[in-house]
């Protein structure tokens, strides 16, 4: 892999050409709440803010939009369809290695067949620019392996006395940085990087007490319904701690008629399945119809189910859905919580 | 296919989901081009007793709007009630919280005799509907989809989400951020999260949903201490149990709230 340096200024050149050749998704400041980042489309490269400390909603929505048309219809025989799909490229600014490793897990979620075309799409439209951060208290990617995650980013960038230490991760990112001016980067500029991920290491204080195999074992073995019965107490079954994660995929499609009640759009919006109605089926069957059925489907999914099939959970530890939740359900904690519970039945046996 | 018939009824309400259904302009005009209009006192002088669809606002609170709502269900094949008065009760209820007697004499003091009056109730409470608009006034998307279910004989269920889920699809700011008490978590979306898109926390004009959890809100909003998105509320607010039914009540006193009514997991 190869490393460069770049000043702010010759960064800034770098994000003012993009920008001249095509859109650019990255964090800025809420106009609505000074202090508050978000991911958007940005008017100028000085509305990107890099040492942004988090998000409410991932960049996965640059992929994977929140409410998204994906075709229009036309009733008759036979019936019209035309796909919505866009294919100009853009870039995607300001990556956390956390969510890297989200759009890593994404991409292999939505490769399996079917695939899903659209998130492919989107993918393959896309130069993503990563950049190392600093953690809150809800942070526990050291937990999850994914602090330091790189993929599936074209450059990535870290803090450094010199400026910015750039480095190139494929042959995109390498297109990228052609006629932009840049040093060569120098032991002390590496040396920085990695002192910048240590500091960032030291700062993590939440961390999980168990390994992500016992853990999936300790869901395997089951027996925790009073654990999941009384976070479920607490649990508004808002969804706001799936609509928040990077890792989530599940969606929910509907059709909308116009007005001449024979053509329409078909839309797809971000599902939860902790929402009643996730699980309904015909006759109004609901395979997870009580609260604590849901709460436990979270975790089983993220831990157990997706681990076992992709060898590694689905979550990366950004802490999106602790933060988020209203009710003060904490992913780290309850891990840590059922980890405990299991070893004091254990010691008890 | 003969078009079908539909009428505007109004019972007590601020007639606020008629006007806010005129607001569609155009788009209106493009959806009557289904029907014929048999009665619609906003819009229209005269009115046939002939419909097969009627839109009633408003919540029953006289003896005489029974009979009313009774005949309109006769007459109609498809009765829709139209807002959060006529589905839900809304502001209406809250008179629901002192005696009839004593509600009369507040507000007509003297005068209360000449008046006849019930505990206040939404329509759904005195006839079956077919289709319900929620809202404080309706959502105006909700009621072109519910108007196009009816045209095209389709069901449609009010959404069971809360308003959460639209407010995180549209990535606007928590209000509890900002130290607001919101009840988005327990109130039916379908508004596209109107209020906290300026800025403001959800006050419920939707409904509950089908199995709101109040004791965790109460949990919630009583707690001395919490994480970081609420503890600006938990410093600013400390509400006892009773506060937060006052606030969970404005829009849904009917029936009336209270925790042991509250469907838990267990249900
Ligand atoms: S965000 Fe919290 S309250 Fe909402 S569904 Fe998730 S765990 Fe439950
Ligand atoms: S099942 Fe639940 S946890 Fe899993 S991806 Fe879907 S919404 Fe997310
Ligand atoms: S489950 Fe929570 S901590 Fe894990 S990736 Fe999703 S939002 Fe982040
Ligand atoms: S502002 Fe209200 S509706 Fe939006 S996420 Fe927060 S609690 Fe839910
Ligand atoms: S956000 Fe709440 S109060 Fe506002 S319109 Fe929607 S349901 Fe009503």
């Amino acid at each position: 892999m190869q490393s460069f340096v770049l000043s702010s200024e010759q960064l800034n050149v770098l994000f003012e050409t993009l920008m001249a050749k095509m859109p650019m998704m990255g964090p800025k400041q809420r106009s609505d709440q000074p202090g508050f980042y978000h991911f958007d489309w940005l008017k100028s490269p000085g509305e990107l803010v890099l040492h942004y400390t988090t998000t409410t909603i991932p960049p996965k929505k640059a992929f994977f939009p929140p409410v998204e048309t994906m075709f229009s219809f036309k009733l008759g025989d036979p019936p019209e369809l035309t796909h919505i799909i866009e294919d100009t490229p853009f870039v995607l600014a300001g990556v956390h290695p956390c969510d890297l490793a989200a759009i890593k897990a994404l991409d292999d979620a939505y490769s399996v067949p079917p695939a899903d075309k659209r998130w492919l799409a989107n993918r393959r439209r896309a130069i993503i620019i990563g950049s190392d951060c600093l953690p809150d208290e809800y942070c526990f990617c050291t937990s999850m392996n994914t602090a330091d995650a790189r993929l599936p980013c074209d450059l990535f960038l870290t803090p450094i006395d010199r400026g910015w230490l750039c480095e190139v991760h494929t042959d995109a990112g390498k297109n990228v940085l052609k006629n932009i001016q840049k040093d060569t980067a120098q032991k002390k500029d590496i040396e920085d990087a990695s002192q910048w991920r240590l500091q960032k290491a030291e700062k993590i204080s939440t961390k999980l007490n168990i390994n992500f195999e016992a853990f999936a074992k300790i869901l395997e073995a089951g027996g925790l319904t009073p654990i999941w019965k009384e976070i479920a107490d607490r649990c508004y079954s808002c969804g706001s701690c799936n609509t928040t994660c990077p890792t989530c995929f599940c969606f929910n499609k509907y059709d909308e008629f116009d007005t001449t009640l024979t053509s329409g759009i078909r839309k797809r919006v971000w599902d939860s399945c902790q929402l009643p109605e996730f699980a309904m089926v015909a006759g109004e069957h609901n395979f997870r119809g009580e609260r604590w059925e849901r709460v436990k489907h979270r975790w089983h999914r993220k831990f157990l189910y997706l681990f076992r099939q992709f060898k590694r959970p689905y979550c990366t530890g950004c802490g999106r859905c602790s933060r988020a939740c209203t009710a003060d359900i904490n992913m780290a904690d309850v891990i840590n919580q059922l980890a405990a519970a299991s070893e004091k039945e254990r010691s008890h046996a | 296919m003969k078009k079908k018939r539909i009428a505007f009824f109004d019972f007590a309400c601020c007639e606020g989901c008629q006007l806010s259904v005129l607001q569609l302009d155009e788009k209106l005009l493009d959806l009557l081009d289904h029907v014929e209009v048999a009665a619609w006192r906003e819009v229209m002088t005269g009115e046939s007793d002939q419909y097969d669809v009627a839109f009633c606002e408003g919540s029953i609170t006289r003896e005489t709007d029974i009979h009313r709502i009774q005949n309109i269900r006769q007459t109609a094949d498809i009765v829709v009630s139209l807002g959060s008065c006529a589905s839900i009760g809304c502001h209406n209820a809250l008179k629901n919280r002192w005696p009839t007697k004593k509600a009369l004499e507040i507000v007509y003091g003297e005068q209360a005799k000449h008046f006849d009056s019930i505990p206040a109730r939404p329509i759904t409470a005195v006839v079956d509907v077919d289709y319900q608009v929620l809202g404080c006034p309706v959502s105006l998307t909700e009621f072109e989809a519910v108007f196009k279910c009816i045209l095209t004989g389709q069901a449609y269920d009010p959404p069971n989400e809360p308003v959460c889920v639209e407010c995180k699809r549209n990535d606007y700011l928590c209000v509890f951020e900002k130290g607001q008490i919101c009840l988005g978590p327990v109130t039916r979306c379908g508004c596209n999260a109107i209020c906290t898109a300026f800025g403001e926390p959800c006050h419920g004009c939707r409904g509950l949903l089908d199995q709101p959890n109040l004791e965790a809100a109460a949990t919630v909003l009583t707690a001395d201490h919490l994480h970081k998105i609420m503890d600006a509320v938990a410093h600013q607010y400390q509400l006892t149990r009773e506060e937060v039914l006052d606030k969970f009540s404005l829009y849904n006193n009917w029936p009336e709230l209270t925790f042991e009514e509250d469907d838990t997991h267990d249900t």
